[in-house]
């Protein structure tokens, strides 16, 4: 226990002793985590903003069930219980023939004579409006209320969202991998940068190899320092993040009316959680890569 | 307490380095190791550190077959030797106290232990004067000195030195052995590897002479053997 808390004193003491020998190494490092994890971050926050986007889009999906006009009141209420139980559905509400008439109303607006005395015999169809969780359930949710009994026709503006759906989907998937291959890059240019100052060492390891140092003696001051330099690098990307989505909401926000941006404090505490530990594995396994190949002595 | 067992070290399959040698090395022996280049000196070294495998045979060090030793027990073994090396090979960026101090951090020995060890084996190499200097601000004869004092700071059993006077001129080629035979009185077992004629001759110590991957003499109280 002793030891291994005299151990630890001395990683840590070398670990950050190095760090300062090294200081243009440091700075360096430090400068490349941070480039390759701001335009990590940078898409991530476009992605998010797409994603939080859809599901705005997503939400405001909905189908109507319009219902054959000769049915009697038991009926309708036994339909709605139907959909109701249909998974994927996560409302259902009831608009009567009244309501109907009422908003084709409002939607003619100063037009609305033209609908004038169609309180008497109403052509409008009594129907359900349902929201489901998914937009990508819209088909078959339509499907299964076409069955029912009692449904005269089902409508959802296929086309539109079956394209939004398509949109949606290479957008994500488009995100995704640019995301991926930015991570990859990330670790080659930190773990470059980190095998530079190992090579610099690659003496002094040799030296503690022969002087019956474990490889794991080796190792810690090296992850120590790796750790250190991903998070600070992590850190320091997440304030330019910080600076530069706020600038971009100040600009954006006041524009866009149909669709907000995610605000900054949605994000920051995810980012920063995530791009910390980030940071740091990348950091740690950038070192580690590098000095494995200087422990085969 | 050193055994080579019919060992042979090749290369590339058809250089060979070592072919089926065998000899003993006893507890507290002095022994030179000389030959000339690419004779198998180096490979001979570099077996005993494990830093390379024999092709075939085997090594006892301290009754333990070597060969068979696992990857991670290698730092333990090397633990049980000293080693001396041509260049030095001092941390540049530490002082000669924290060059020793160094070899015993490594093994986990405590500060109290390190501030009294440390200036004990710096006396005995007479570097006492020179704890905070760094190995640049010294000469050659001190640095191999400080190499000496961190190879016997954790007190093994055997030193091992790799031509250690081959980058010295010949007074202080005279004060490194002179310090490694007092080491060895003090019943350190030494290998020693190198091409120093008058050392070798001077010094009256058992002698094994490789050429080109032989053993062609094994001598109590040899001589160096060849024309310079």
């Amino acid at each position: 226990m002793d030891m291994l808390f005299r151990n630890l004193k001395y990683f840590l003491k070398e670990g950050f002793s190095n760090l300062a020998r090294n200081r243009l190494m440091t700075i360096a490092s430090i400068t490349s985590v941070m480039a390759a994890m701001l335009i990590l971050g940078l898409f991530l926050v476009i992605i998010l903003n797409v994603n939080s986007l859809t599901n705005q889009v997503e939400s405001q999906l909905e189908l109507k069930a319009f219902l054959k006009d000769n049915i009697s009141e038991q009926q309708v209420t036994q339909i709605g219980n139907d959909i109701k139980k249909i998974p994927g559905v996560t409302s259902v509400v009831f608009e009567s023939k009244e309501e109907a008439l009422r908003k084709f109303k409002q939607q003619l607006g100063d037009k609305s004579y033209l609908a004038e005395g169609l309180e008497k015999d109403n052509p409008l169809p009594q129907s359900y409006i349902v929201k489901v969780k998914d937009a990508g359930l819209m088909k078959d949710i339509s499907n299964e209320i076409k069955q029912i009994n009692g449904v005269d026709k089902v409508s959802y503006g296929q086309d539109v969202v079956d394209k939004l759906l398509g949109i949606i989907k290479i957008i994500r998937i488009v995100g995704l991998s640019i995301i991926f291959i930015l991570f990859i890059i990330s670790i080659v240019i930190i773990s470059n940068t980190i095998k530079l100052g190992v090579f610099a060492r690659r003496r002094e390891i040799n030296i503690m190899k022969y002087i019956g140092a474990t490889d794991w003696f080796i190792r810690w001051p090296f992850l120590i320092e790796g750790v250190v330099l991903g998070l600070v690098g992590a850190l320091l990307s997440v304030a330019l993040l910080v600076l530069i989505y706020g600038y971009v909401l100040d600009i954006i926000n006041n524009k866009l009316i149909v669709f907000q941006l995610l605000p900054l404090e949605k994000i920051v505490g995810d980012i920063l959680v995530y791009f910390s530990v980030i940071g740091a594995i990348i950091g740690a396994l950038g070192s580690g890569l590098s000095i494995k190949r200087f422990l085969n002595v | 307490m050193i055994k080579f067992i019919n060992v042979s070290k090749r290369y590339n399959k058809d250089i060979i380095a070592l072919s089926n040698i065998s000899f003993e090395i006893e507890s507290g022996e002095f022994v030179f190791i000389v030959g000339p280049s690419g004779a198998g000196k180096s490979t001979l070294i570099k077996l005993l550190l494990k830093e390379e495998e024999p092709t075939s045979g085997s090594i006892v060090i301290n009754k333990k077959d070597i060969t068979k030793l696992k990857k991670r027990e290698i730092p333990y073994l090397r633990r049980s030797m000293g080693v001396v090396f041509q260049d030095f090979r001092l941390l540049p960026n530490k002082t000669v106290f924290e060059n020793v101090a160094f070899a015993m951090e490594v093994v986990g020995a405590s500060p109290k232990e390190i501030r009294r060890r440390v200036p004990m084996v710096l006396s005995l190499v007479g570097l006492s004067d020179k704890a905070d200097k760094y190995p640049r601000q010294l000469s050659g004869g001190e640095q191999q000195r400080v190499s000496l004092a961190r190879a016997i700071v954790n007190e093994p059993s055997i030193l091992i030195a790799d031509e250690p006077t081959g980058n010295l001129d010949p007074d202080t080629s005279w004060e490194i052995v002179k310090l490694i035979s007092e080491i060895n009185k003090r019943g350190t077992t030494v290998v020693m590897a190198t091409h120093a004629k008058d050392i070798v001759d001077a010094m009256k110590k058992r002698v094994i002479a490789l050429e080109k991957g032989n053993i062609v003499r094994d001598e109590a109280r040899g001589a160096y053997g060849y024309a310079l």
